[in-house]
């Protein structure tokens, strides 16, 4: 009991209280944005939660997720006739896994070259493709009964290729092996995020959001899917991608952000790069 | 901690209760409604969304639209609610657009349009969300019209939220408004240079970088100052703190307010997991 009160204090120090609102202010301002203004079939709206969650741990991440989306619903102005406030779950859920990567160190730069670049890229190239994978042999997608349109696999089979290629590219460009474990989180908390969402949608809103997300939907149920279903594709489809673009933006603003300033958050230890002359004992510092 | 330490319930803060403020630091809010403890509000906004979504059919929101709507025409807000009633209607448009045609294995057609067959299954369904959505919509807009954040943050300090928690939704909502002119900033100094914000998917996309960078960096600048400027006015000493300005509150509207929670939950377990079906 009293272990579990300090791993909860320790989460929660006063730069955490303070980074919360701000995190959440984010999550707002660049969801509601990209969501009601740019009308993109993407979310953007758990950077500050993925952010919260990797530096401080899972209870604020979850918090900040669960926060963000009420405040939002009931915030004056911005929140009328927006969907958002019943998907806190999902946010929170979001916010929590964001925690366990940040103890896992997945946002941590790790500047490597050869095979320690190699090999890690491969490997996370190799989940991507598995779970694209995964994805493509859901059997409701090729049960004619369930009627998604036949381009789902191939857009699944472009997404996948696409990411692929990104992370490789990203990987090798920035010489950074943990681009490819940022890209693997992010894509499996898209899918956990599709999961957790599809009955959301379809249980309160009939499927439809009223974001730009809805002309996927709306393809799907053309093609013949059930209310769950469609917003269950449209949920695979849009979250892994959108998740693994913020878990990108954050590991980029983590990159970004000195190691004085990473430091002193609860998970800092587990953030700060790795120099390359400690992760590559052999030498092969590449000349940074 | 010394025993004279003032509480919610010691002699000073029942004093202050009594002695009722001077109208000019706090005016205590008056009328049927608006005379609630911010906390009875808050219930019923969250009653109200658990009877929308909860209880299925027409009933659970209908009954919360018309209860909701009363209470706004108490408090005078009826008007100023508009707004809210029209912001929910792209979501609204979506809801009835999608489900009337494009409902999964309904046959019942309406009438033949060309390629589209909107079905009667479909448009009760669509009908159905949308009273919902509107239900929801209203109570979370009585709700945000009726009560200042500071008086619902004090009562809910008042009664265990702890300061951390009153900081992080008091900045919070704060924070969103300055958030968005500062990304309303960023976006007029990138489209003065040449950032695109309309036309196609792909170029609305290349847009966001350039509008998520600087909005990013900017707000996490401030976490550092603000962390030390906290630190150092004793934001983490043990102890609660005394809150002078206490709001009404009465036996009754703690009764009512288990009772609607208590009630909705039912209300909901009721519909979903025994066979009794409202309309």
């Amino acid at each position: 009991m009293d272990l579990l009160q300090r791993w909860v204090a320790r989460q929660f120090t006063t730069r955490v209280i303070v980074m919360m609102p701000v995190a959440i202010a984010i999550n707002i301002v660049l969801g509601y944005t990209v969501q009601s203004v740019l009308k993109l079939p993407i979310y953007v709206d758990s950077i500050g939660t993925i952010l919260v969650g990797c530096v401080a741990g899972p209870l604020p991440g979850a918090i900040t997720g669960i926060l963000s989306n009420l405040i939002w619903q009931y915030a004056p102005g911005i929140g009328a006739g927006s969907s958002i406030g019943p998907f806190a779950v999902t946010a929170g859920v979001i916010g929590f896994m964001a925690g366990i990567w940040g103890y896992l160190g997945v946002f941590r730069s790790r500047p490597a070259s050869g095979l320690r670049l190699i090999v890690p890229a491969a490997i996370a190239i190799a989940i991507i493709v598995l779970l694209a994978a995964r994805m493509y042999t859901i059997p409701q997608y090729s049960d004619p009964g369930m009627g998604y349109p036949s381009w789902v696999n191939v857009a699944i089979i472009g997404i996948g290729a696409a990411a692929s290629i990104s992370v490789a590219l990203f990987v090798y460009l920035r010489r950074d092996a943990g681009g490819a474990w940022v890209a693997v989180a992010g894509a499996v908390t898209g899918i956990v995020a599709a999961i957790v969402s599809a009955p959301i949608a379809a249980v309160v809103y009939g499927g439809v959001t009223g974001a730009g997300t809805d002309v996927i939907v709306a393809a799907l149920r053309q093609g013949g899917a059930d209310v769950y279903n469609a917003s269950l594709g449209q949920g695979l489809l849009s979250d892994p991608i959108d998740k693994t673009i913020t878990s990108f933006v954050v590991f980029l603003i983590l990159a970004g952000a000195s190691s004085r300033f990473l430091a002193r958050f609860p998970l800092g230890d587990r953030l700060v790069r790795v120099e390359a002359s400690d992760a590559n004992d052999a030498g092969a510092t590449d000349g940074n | 901690m010394t025993p004279e330490r003032p509480t919610a319930t010691s002699p000073v803060v029942a004093e202050a209760e009594e002695a009722h403020l001077p109208e000019f630091v706090r005016r205590i809010p008056v009328g049927p409604y608006r005379a609630l403890n911010p906390v009875t509000k808050a219930t019923l906004a969250v009653v109200a969304a658990i009877l929308a979504f909860g209880v299925r059919g027409w009933t659970g929101p209908a009954v919360v639209l018309v209860v909701v709507v009363s209470c706004a025409w108490t408090a005078g807000v009826l008007r100023r609610m508009a707004p809210f009633a029209l912001a929910t209607l792209p979501l609204v448009a979506s809801i009835l657009v999608v489900n009337t045609f494009l409902y999964p294995g309904a046959h019942d057609t309406i009438a033949k349009l060309g390629p589209l067959s909107p079905t009667w299954t479909g448009a009760t369904t669509a009908l159905q969300a949308t009273l919902r959505v509107v239900a929801f919509g209203f109570s979370a807009a009585l709700f945000a019209l009726t009560t200042p954040v500071d008086d619902l943050l004090v009562e809910l300090e008042r009664r265990g939220l702890g300061r951390r928690g009153a900081f992080v939704v008091g900045s919070a909502l704060g924070a969103v408004p300055s958030t968005l002119e500062r990304a309303r900033e960023v976006a007029d100094a990138q489209r003065a240079r040449g950032m695109e914000t309309e036309g196609g998917l792909w170029r609305r996309f290349r847009g966001l970088v350039p509008l998520i960078g600087p909005v990013l960096f900017g707000a996490l600048a401030e976490v550092e100052e603000r962390t030390m400027a906290l630190e150092a006015r004793a934001f983490t000493a043990p102890g609660r703190r005394t809150i002078l300005r206490a709001l009404p509150d009465s036996g009754r509207q703690r009764a009512a307010r288990w009772l609607l929670f208590v009630g909705s939950v039912v209300a909901v377990v009721v519909t979903l997991a025994t066979p009794v079906r409202l309309p």
